[in-house]
């Protein structure tokens, strides 16, 4: 798994870390069991701050996205989310109505936007199931 | 923000070389486990503030306190606990490499051998070469050898990757990251110096820009590339004497503009909709590129 960090976005370091990681399991980049880099040499490759590469994993793991095992190191869990389904859903909920929003700016309209959404969740099946072959 | 006592605090700190005010007012505070960057042109005052930390010279007025000492009444407390990197390194020429690090570890009470050993078969230092001998970069590197192995709290960093080429300065970040705060995460602090803004990116946690002696921006580094942001617009025409509220203009090539905002781009891009742009894009600064536009009178980049 590779990472690539963008100081041109407004986004924190950390959290392109934890969106990084989370992508690499959604696209099947990364897999249950997987091991993460630990944060010393990722921290030197990426030549961030450890602490910064701390945080992501402090975070990844709260979310239940990877677990560390003490002296083995940090693994993808591939576990289901620990949170009740309401709660996913409005996790959920919130991201959309950016997307939303953007699209409403866009003149993008429902239809389009559905179609656009179905498309991106088999675009990311696909590429889950290609991983998988490898 | 924390309570804990922080590693550097500098309060109204002036000081004077005649008539001149090298630092004139710098308040900044440091908390312990961060890294802190030092952003100044040259002669705003940043080595002037640094030696003053080290009691290389006295404030004309204000106070400095290093883990809540004065380094001149507590010089040698304040001196175990931290390590100085300068721009321009002075060694023994007579000393080989290994009587220097010899030298240095002579004055300290912790010396980690491991971490020495470390570094040398990393750097690949010649042991038995006289310090006169060394390439710049080899020099720096040994310094950063004899900063780091006493695991000091407080690592102190002036210009140190200036004028050397960019697998040494690579190299020199590395090792700050790994061997320096690896070693005690979350209290290894260090404050550094630079004008290789871009290269120290990734591992700034807050930073001051200083200009003429003062403060002029003190942030974390998130916040800063999250509020300081850059706007591009292609317009179908340009209104004469276009003014947008609350932005800065850059630059502008014919229908092409480019802003700078600070904290307030959804604001902006609201104001720009009215002129109907072609195109419109938004990008955070980098923090060499915020210190640019901070330190650049407005209208002198268009």
């Amino acid at each position: 798994m590779l990472f690539e960090l963008n100081y041109k976005s407004a986004k924190p370091v950390y959290l392109q870390v934890v969106d990084q990681v989370r992508a690499a399991v959604a696209s099947g980049a990364a897999r249950a069991g997987d091991m993460l880099p630990s944060i010393r040499p990722l921290a030197e490759e990426l030549r961030v701050n450890r602490n910064t590469i701390a945080k992501a994993y402090t975070e990844l793991e709260s979310q239940g996205v990877i677990q560390t095992l003490a002296g083995k190191g940090c693994f993808i869990t591939g576990q289901a989310s620990p949170l009740r389904k309401d709660a996913r859903l409005k996790l959920v909920t919130e991201d959309i109505d950016d997307a939303v929003i953007a699209a409403h700016h866009l003149q993008v309209d429902k239809a389009e936007f559905v179609r656009l959404a179905a498309d991106r969740f088999e675009a990311f099946a696909k590429r889950r199931a290609r991983a998988l072959q490898d | 923000m924390s309570t804990q006592t922080p590693a550097i605090e500098v309060t109204d700190l002036v000081r004077r070389y005649g008539r001149t005010d090298a630092v004139n007012g710098l308040s900044l505070r440091v908390q312990p486990g961060r890294c802190y960057g030092f952003f100044g042109r040259n002669g705003a005052g940043k080595t002037t503030t640094i030696k003053c930390l080290l009691d290389l010279l006295r404030p004309t007025s204000g106070s400095v306190k290093v883990f809540g000492l004065d380094p001149a009444r507590h010089e040698v407390e304040v001196k175990t606990r931290l390590s100085y990197v300068p721009d321009q390194v002075g060694f023994y020429p007579w000393m080989t490499v290994r009587d220097t690090l010899e030298y240095a570890a002579s004055f300290r009470s912790h010396w980690n051998r491991d971490t020495e050993r470390g570094l040398l078969d990393q750097f690949r230092l010649p042991l038995g070469h006289k310090t006169n001998h060394l390439s710049k970069g080899q020099r720096t590197q040994l310094a950063l050898i004899a900063a780091i192995c006493p695991e000091p709290d407080l690592l102190v960093l002036d210009e140190p990757t200036s004028g050397l080429d960019p697998i040494v300065r690579r190299e020199f970040i590395q090792t700050v990251i790994g061997a320096y705060q690896d070693g005690a995460p979350g209290t290894r602090t260090v404050f550094v110096s630079t004008h290789l803004i871009s290269e120290f990116e990734g591992l700034i946690d807050d930073f001051t820009i200083i200009d003429n002696g003062t403060e002029v921006l003190t942030l974390d580094a998130d916040t800063a590339r999250a509020r300081y942001q850059k706007i591009y617009v292609r317009l179908p025409s340009v209104p004469h004497g276009l003014a947008i509220e609350g932005a800065r203009l850059l630059h502008q090539r014919g229908r092409e503009l480019q802003f700078v905002v600070n904290g307030n781009a959804d604001d902006v891009r609201t104001r720009l909709a009215v002129h109907s742009p072609e195109t419109i894009e938004t990008e955070s600064l980098t923090l060499e590129e915020i210190f640019v536009a901070t330190l650049t009178p407005a209208g002198a980049a268009a």
